[in-house]
């Protein structure tokens, strides 16, 4: 009997580990975005979505080979991003009013969910996407593991380290890192900021693009996935302090893990609630999440 | 008193003589349902815009607090087997004190971390609806009698139409006299700048629970009402589709404006009718609307009205909104 | 003074009377010589259109073809599509519009279970005659009102034909892994009754969300109890999801589906595991197999009328009802009133359509829950079969 506890507990960190993967990658679009323009992109479940159609299209529909769909999904969403500061934070950032662009892109993000269904809601409740890799699970030290779900684990690091290189290496990275740094220096040393801005915002949509293409055999593609998924993608940023992608990650990790464990040990009706109770507690008792920097209250 | 016949004053007298006179004119049940749903979403909005636009508190709890209202007030009747009359106000009570709850989170954080973390919390709220079954019957609702309002002589849905009206037109006047009374320029001082109106000798605390005391006084009620008038009471009528509606309402009308917050409240239920009728996208049409006026017509539809008549003498509140969010 | 009692006193005047002109109206409202108007509400977007949108069709290609045959009785039925959005406020509202305001002779549809409930209160206070074809939900139908009949499979139907699937297979130890939304719950209650009363023990009662991307704590605890047969009551997604993450841990019980899964074929590639439905069986109201020459003409009918919308076991929800709503229109003779066509109704027997998989039978007063049997079939060697 302890044996199978044991092994119980084994196969829900591995689930755990391998969908806080899947959680990690939405958040690190959102943190993205938020280091830079201090905003939460509310559409950027959206953009996941949209990201998994469009793939679907391309790989499915078109029957093009996956590494043409997953650039199609990238490209897409890439665009999608710069849409998205086009019409909701260019044109409302001068004014200062965080609310008035959060209240946009929740109007967006609605917008964005109707075109998806008028588009690929009329083909069934759920579009499945074939898995890339042999769908029988591997054996890992006696765990049955998708190997999809390894997949998106292995992406996931390959996301988090592309992007160090990206932040540390190239010239349009360390622009945007200098903006998140300090949006002043950055305008005063002649930085064009708004396209960083712009940059930052397709950036961040393209990589939910990214972890569409990869998710989609696991989640399954319908219009409404984009809230659910921005919901955990949101937990798991709060989590790890909003503005830190190495905090994201463990944010999605534990955040994962969690719901196994409150699924498993409490109670199954937990899993999908978890994530809110999260986001309310962090905001609440720890705002500034684990990877926070310390509050700055403006006047 | 002279009236200016293009007032808001005017024209909300003359929009409320109209909602009174329509059933007696003919109006048939399914536009007297309509005009029913029309004034309880004016009562929302008016509550919502008073914590949103004049206090400049992103709150996205408020579709939450409407359906802790319904569910009170339903619940109530049917476990207590109390007179409605009874519930309606219990129910309130019920939606206040959980909106008041919410003031410990928006006296730390402002913004979209109010708005993430309330939209957290009507996601729970929502789930403890569909979950506590004993008490609240889950996910598959229940319905309640109709309202009986013997010994007058008068049908359950009129019943139900004439209070609406009559409360919707006490709430609108109440609100009125907040708005420019010392609570409502403390509100705008407080979505200003929270630092400087602290400076100013402004509660903090006081105010902000004012704010979402009354917005979930106003929400709680029209809760009540909604439930009445459908006799059912099911959780999804408070999920996103009802916090988008809310959002829209606000800013169609006017962000600040209480005339605008009854225009809004009507509009919605107009729109969304039309929606419907016309096979377009809910969602497109509604989060259109919602990123439109945000982009294009800040003040919402009061900002047209005003500029065509000048003597639309409404002093509006729009925030200016705060501009850093750290938390 | 007396003037503002005059006013107070109208409206409840003018009602007195219009009611009582609307009672003498109502038998026949909606009919002239030519024409019955029938109206129609469901969802026609979001999640839950199949069970609206796409049923409408089925109602429509229906009243084409009797149209094109002359009519019933002279006369063309016309249908009426109101969007309900799969709300409460919102169907209340499509009744109300349909019945005051297009002033309908009858109601076909009721998609989600949560807002045709809450509009029963309406239509039966209208007394319009009413074929629920979607929604599964008992209490639509129970207690019995005059005006309310269903030509689907009721959940509690549905939910005894699962126990008794699993008895008969031999399982001893059964489990059940449901949504708790409207839509499960309105299963999972007549459920947990029916096991109650033969006094069977579940080994795990589990609960998987609609949005669940894994289930594997749900899996683990399955197999950990050791269940011999799951009866599922989820949608065709997080079942899925559910069935992958067990056969991903090499745990293969008999997976008993319900109605919502009958897109096998779908639903295997959803799974996308090989193998995986080898021991899943799911129920049917509707007939599905395209070979059948009826099923194939409507088909055809559909994708002419409607190419823009898929071909779905949906649209037989819509086209059942249908065919029941003509036959009793049929039987209720030329001088057609509300009260012929319920009478007509509830005395249908046997009726065979080209859509349920069961005759219709309405044993009207005492029971208008018109369809008690389904079908079960599974998927085996890429095709589907028909279990008995």
């Amino acid at each position: 009997m302890k044996t199978q506890d044991m092994m119980i507990f084994g196969y829900l960190m591995a689930t755990g580990l391998t969908t806080g993967a899947l959680y990690a990658l939405v958040a690190i679009g959102v943190v993205v975005v938020f280091r830079a323009t201090g905003v939460v992109n509310f559409a950027h479940g959206e953009m996941f979505m949209i990201g998994g159609f469009l793939a679907w299209t391309a790989h499915v529909m078109f029957g093009l080979p996956f590494l043409v769909a997953f650039a199609a999904a990238v490209a897409g969403t890439f665009v999608l991003g710069i849409i998205t500061y086009q019409t909701t934070f260019r044109p409302l950032a001068s004014t200062g009013n965080q609310n008035a662009i959060l209240l946009a892109m929740v109007g967006l993000s609605f917008v964005l969910k109707g075109i998806a269904r008028d588009l690929w809601g009329g083909r069934g409740d759920y579009l499945s996407f074939p898995p890339l890799v042999s769908p029988t699970p591997v054996d890992i030290f006696g765990f049955m593991i998708m190997s999809q779900q390894l997949i998106v684990l292995g992406a996931a690091i390959a996301v988090m380290i592309g992007f160090w290189l990206f932040f540390r290496f190239t010239r349009a990275g360390k622009f945007m890192q200098a903006t998140a740094d300090n949006t002043k220096a950055a305008r005063l040393v002649g930085l064009r900021v708004d396209r960083v801005f712009m940059l930052t915002f397709a950036v961040g949509a393209a990589i939910a693009g990214a972890a569409a293409t990869l998710m989609a055999p696991l989640t399954l593609l319908y219009p409404d996935v984009g809230f659910s998924l921005f919901v955990k993608g949101f937990a798991a940023a709060a989590l790890g302090g909003l503005g830190s992608i190495p905090g994201a990650i463990v944010g999605g990790f534990l955040l994962g893990v969690t719901e196994q464990l409150s699924a498993n040990y409490i109670a199954t009706g937990l899993q999908e609630v978890a994530a809110f109770i999260l986001i309310f507690l962090v905001m609440i008792f720890i705002p500034n999440g684990l990877f926070g920097t310390a509050a700055r209250r403006r006047v | 008193m002279l009236l200016r016949l293009t007032s808001p004053m005017a024209a909300g007298i003359a929009l409320f003589a109209l909602l009174f006179a329509a059933p007696l004119l003919g109006a048939n049940e399914y536009y007297s349902y309509i005009l029913n749903l029309m004034m309880i979403h004016v009562i929302v909005t008016v509550g919502l815009n008073l914590v949103m636009g004049h206090a400049g508190q992103l709150v996205f709890a408020n579709a939450a607090i409407f359906g802790i209202g319904a569910y009170g007030t339903a619940l109530l009747m049917k476990h207590f087997g109390l007179p409605f009359w009874l519930c309606l106000p219990l129910g309130a009570m019920l939606a206040v004190s959980i909106g008041l709850a919410l003031v410990f989170p928006a006296l730390r954080l402002s913004g979209i971390y109010l708005a993430l973390a309330t939209l957290a919390f009507a996601q729970c709220a929502l789930w403890v609806m569909v979950h506590w079954t004993p008490v609240t019957f889950g996910a598959g609702g229940f319905t309640i009698p109709a309202v009986s309002f013997a010994p007058l002589p008068i049908s359950p849905d009129m019943g139900m139409y004439y209070l609406a009206w009559a409360v919707c037109a006490l709430l609108v006047v109440l609100a009125r006299n907040i708005v420019r009374s010392r609570i409502g320029r403390a509100f705008v001082a407080l979505s200003d700048n929270e630092i400087s109106a602290q400076s100013l000798g402004i509660d903090l605390l006081r105010y902000k629970a004012a704010a979402f005391g009354l917005s979930s006084l106003f929400a709680g009620i029209a809760g009540g009402l909604f439930a009445g008038t459908l006799r059912f009471v099911g959780p999804e009528s408070f999920d996103l589709h009802q916090m988008i509606l809310q959002l829209v309402a606000v800013v169609l009308g006017g962000i600040g404006s209480l005339a605008g917050s009854v225009i809004g409240g009507v509009l919605i239920v107009v729109v969304l009718e039309f929606t419907k009728a016309t096979k377009m996208s809910v969602e497109i049409v509604f989060g259109g609307l919602l990123l439109v006026f945000v982009l294009f017509a800040k003040g919402g539809l009061v900002v047209f009205i005003r500029r065509f008549l000048p003597s639309w003498n409404e002093t509006l509140h729009a925030s200016p909104a705060p501009r850093s969010k750290a938390p | 003074m007396k003037r503002l009692l005059h006013t107070l006193l109208l409206p409840a005047a003018l009602f007195a009377w219009s009611a009582s002109a609307q009672a003498q109206d109502a038998q026949t409202q909606g009919i002239t010589d030519t024409e019955v108007k029938v109206g129609a509400f469901g969802p026609f977007g979001g999640p839950a259109y199949l069970f609206g949108k796409i049923a409408m069709n089925g109602i429509e290609v229906v009243f084409d073809k009797v149209n094109a045959e002359g009519g019933i009785n002279g006369r063309k039925l016309v249908l009426i599509r109101e969007d309900d959005s799969c709300r409460a406020e919102g169907a209340i509202a499509a009744v109300k519009k349909l019945v005051y305001d297009e002033k309908v002779f009858a109601l076909i549809g009721g998609a989600c279970s949560n807002s045709t409930l809450a509009a029963r209160a309406e239509i039966e206070k209208a007394g319009v005659p009413f074929i629920l074809n979607s929604a599964t939900s008992d209490a639509i139908t129970t207690p019995v009102a005059r005006n309310i009949f269903t030509s689907q499979i009721t959940a509690s139907v549905e939910s005894r034909a699962q126990v008794d699937f699993a008895i008969a297979r031999g399982a001893k130890k059964i489990a059940v892994v449901a949504m708790k939304d409207a839509w499960g719950m309105s299963r999972y209650t007549p459920l947990m009754k029916y096991l109650d009363e033969k006094g069977i023990k579940l080994v795990a009662n589990l609960e998987l969300s609609p949005d669940a991307s894994d289930a594997t704590p749900q899996a683990l605890q399955l197999k950990a109890a050791g269940a011999d047969a799951v009866i599922l009551l989820l949608y065709p997604k997080p079942a899925a999801i559910m069935v992958r993450d067990a056969t991903k841990l090499a745990f293969d019980p008999i997976w008993i589906g319900q109605s919502t899964i009958n897109d096998l074929k779908a639903f295997n590639a959803q799974v996308g595991m090989p193998g995986a439905l080898k021991n899943f069986a799911s129920i049917t109201s509707t007939k599905f197999d395209p070979s059948d020459p009826a099923i194939a003409a409507w088909n055809d009918r559909l994708k002419a009328r409607f190419p823009n919308d898929e071909i779905s076991p949906f649209n037989m929800y819509g086209l059942g009802s249908a065919q029941v709503f003509v036959e009793a229109l049929k039987l209720a003779g030329r001088d057609l009133t509300r009260d012929k066509f319920l009478a007509a109704l509830g005395q249908l027997k046997n009726f065979k359509s080209d859509a349920y998989f069961g005759p219709i039978t309405c044993n009207a007063p005492t029971d208008h829950q018109c369809n008690r049997t389904p079908g079960w079939f599974a998927w085996k060697d890429d095709k589907l079969v028909t279990l008995d």
